[in-house]
């Protein structure tokens, strides 16, 4: 069994691999091999999407539906080695092979401290894609072992964000008086002073701000939830301002981030088809919010948004919505006729649409005068135009029959496919037939 | 300490307290202004960043998140780029999206106020309320050419005109809900007047003039001009009331 070699990935619904809390993903190659000569039992990895990340190798199939997808934690990796620039390898697929350690039993061992070491080679033949770049930023993640940073530093980020929240003095007002008040003052000030200098340490260049990225991301979180908490017993001008910034946060918090953005740089020549399987995944939460529809324009401010300084162009959004067609996705783009585009759920589709529709036009109401836009509009909850929208695929599908008089535009439930056509004159005393009849001679 | 017993005690112990209180307010007061002045610093050195570094911070993706972190955090826009020469001459660089991207922003934000419809002139203030650092003003051609970009994406955001002002719309008819409010108003006596739209649905003038004639474009609503006090009057045969007295009087 493949499986059980190495770890299989969880994949969302459009096929794109779920990363782990801070894993970030770094670039990625098309049409992948993953071979390993040394191992009996090594699955059958051919011509799929390797995603590299700061945490693993994730290797996806490119035919997603069977979902085979396995990881390689960089943990497990022993030795990356480098490229052989060789009269031979101009003419082969090019390669990278790298080391690694795994137990006696044949599995990847997450420490990296195995027993033994197998050779995995990862044959490259998508074309187009920079290997060079590649293989240093493998090199680079391999050797920033971010997913032994990574655990420890959320543990005690939270911590030292808690600690320092509890530490507010005069909440209980007998601590105050144990430590003594100048004590508590001179250490608040000190507090004070580090921050004033980890800022102005932080953001003397670039390269500073790198290195003290995580705590500046702590301290950001730290003074959101002060100004978010507290505060509110501040009387005075200074109100409207900060109504206004507390305002401005707020805001923000409704933007979802996208940690690990498609972009051109990390995608490649994948860059349209794994844009278009992000914003699947996307599109999600924001149209269960919008009803099941949402304005295309709308989704790409949301999109943008999440993606914060990766803006991708309308173009490119577009793009990656005509894919959708192409992938097994819960989504799709569509056109109304006035050209306006939108984004809705496949499930909200028609067919939950036309049985109500059905239903309005069975009521002994509609069967003697129609139905309008404008009822349906009532009914369906949706707006007018929407409505005539829907009333009119549902007269093409053979649901309805349209009548055109001074009244305006009205519709009646298709009583067509009820006359049986080898007895014309045969009157069914069931079905809507029947209703129908029913109500038009009571009213007579 | 031994407390002392009597009214003096007391009243020594009170003013105590009071004491106590009055500083630890004072703390307060001075820790909330010292927080803002480093949360100021904060943010403006985030802005310069985001602007200066723009490139560098895309390269790197690990920096990035922790980057964007910090803005979200904070409350910083990270889009930030310059017009620059290339941008205001041909309209190419990241600039006209990011304007538009903040522009559909605003509109939803504002949307549960204003129905999707706001003002060019207002948008455009709170455009450049949000980038306040920036060197050169926003201006309303700057808004005309970011949203002119988003046409690729349908024609569900546009700029119409109302009498003399300029309106953005960012709901398309077939999502527009405002038409159901009107319907549900006209039912009960098949009519309706902008007046009467505006006062029963506190809407802008601007609003009910747009749904009511986007209304008569579908063809659901009639124009009465004829009646003796001069108010145009929009009728709505399709209203259900309406339509049964019709069907009652053949």
């Amino acid at each position: 069994m493949a499986g059980n070699w190495l770890e299989a990935v969880e994949l969302t619904s459009s096929g794109r691999p779920v990363l782990l809390p801070s894993e970030i993903e770094c670039s990625l190659l098309s049409a992948v091999d993953l071979e390993c000569e040394d191992l009996p039992n090594f699955p059958n990895l051919k011509s799929g999407i390797l995603t590299l990340t700061t945490h693993r190798l994730l290797w996806v199939s490119d035919s997603s539906s069977q979902g085979a997808s396995s990881a390689i934690p960089l943990a497990s990796i022993s030795h990356i080695f480098s490229a052989k620039k060789s009269l031979k390898s101009i003419f082969a697929s090019p390669r990278i092979r790298f080391q690694l350690s795994v137990s006696p039993d044949g599995r990847v061992s997450n420490s990296g401290s195995g027993s033994r070491s197998v050779v995995v080679t990862m044959v490259v033949r998508g074309k187009g894609a920079d290997l060079d770049v590649f293989l240093t930023k493998f090199w680079d993640n391999w050797r920033g072992r971010a997913w032994e940073t990574g655990n420890a530093d959320v543990t005690s980020g939270s911590e030292s964000v808690s600690g320092s929240t509890s530490s507010g003095l005069y909440t209980k007002e007998g601590t105050v008086r144990m430590v003594g008040v100048s004590g508590i003052l001179r250490k608040e000030q000190e507090m004070w002073e580090t921050t004033d200098k980890s800022l102005q340490d932080a953001f003397q260049d670039l390269n500073a701000l790198m290195s003290k990225a995580k705590e500046m991301v702590m301290l950001a979180e730290k003074m959101r939830q002060k100004l978010l908490s507290g505060s509110t017993s501040q009387p005075g001008a200074a109100e409207d301002e900060e109504l206004g910034s507390k305002q401005e946060m707020q805001d923000w918090l409704l933007s979802v981030g996208i940690i690990s953005p498609v972009t051109k740089e990390s995608a490649g020549a994948l860059y349209h088809q794994q844009l278009s399987r992000q914003l699947a995944d996307f599109v999600r939460l924001p149209l269960e919010r919008a009803g099941g529809m949402i304005n295309l324009i709308d989704i790409y401010c949301l999109f943008n948004r999440a993606r914060g300084t990766e803006l991708i162009s309308p173009e490119d959004l577009l793009q990656a919505c005509f894919l959708w067609e192409k992938f097994d996705v819960p989504v799709m783009l569509r056109k109304f006729d006035s050209g306006v585009m939108v984004i809705q759920n496949k499930s909200h589709s028609d067919e939950e649409i036309f049985a109500r529709i059905k239903t309005l036009a069975t009521k002994p109401d509609a069967l003697r005068t129609g139905i309008s836009a404008s009822d349906a509009a009532i009914t369906l909850g949706v707006a007018p135009g929407m409505a005539k929208e829907h009333l009119l695929t549902a007269e093409s599908k053979g649901f309805l029959c349209r009548d055109i008089s001074p009244d305006g535009f009205r519709f009646y439930i298709n009583l067509f496919p009820e006359i049986d056509p080898n007895n014309v004159y045969l009157v069914k005393d069931y079905g809507v037939y029947d209703t129908w009849l029913k109500v038009a001679s009571a009213s007579r | 300490m031994r407390r002392r017993p009597g009214i003096g005690g007391l009243q020594n112990a009170a003013a105590a307290r009071d004491q106590y209180r009055a500083l630890g307010q004072n703390v307060a007061q001075i820790r909330t202004d010292l927080m803002k002045e480093q949360l100021a610093t904060f943010k403006s050195q985030l802005e310069d960043f985001a602007r200066k570094h723009k490139n560098d911070i895309r390269k790197n993706p690990a920096f990035r998140s922790q980057f964007h972190d910090m803005c979200t955090k904070v409350g910083v826009d990270p889009l930030a780029s310059n017009k620059g020469f290339w941008a205001e001459l041909l309209g190419i660089g990241d600039f006209y999206y990011e304007l538009g991207v903040q522009i559909v922003d605003i509109c939803l934000a504002t949307r549960p106020h204003n129905g999707g419809l706001i003002n060019l002139q207002e948008l455009c203030n709170l455009l450049r309320r949000r980038r306040k650092n920036d060197r050169e003003a926003v201006s309303e051609d700057d808004c005309l050419r970011a949203i002119s970009k988003l046409k690729v994406l349908g024609n569900g955001f546009e700029v119409i005109s109302v009498g003399k002002r300029k309106l953005v719309r960012s709901v398309p008819t077939e999502l527009n809900k405002d038409h159901n409010e009107i319907l549900e108003l006209a039912q009960s006596q098949g009519f309706v007047t902008v007046d009467e739209v505006e006062r029963r649905l506190s809407w802008t003038s601007g609003r009910a003039i747009d749904a009511l004639d986007t209304l008569l474009d579908e063809g659901l609503a009639m124009i009465d001009d004829g009646h003796k006090d001069g108010i145009r009057r929009y009728w709505f045969p399709c209203v259900s009331s309406i339509s049964t007295l019709v069907g009652a009087d053949t």
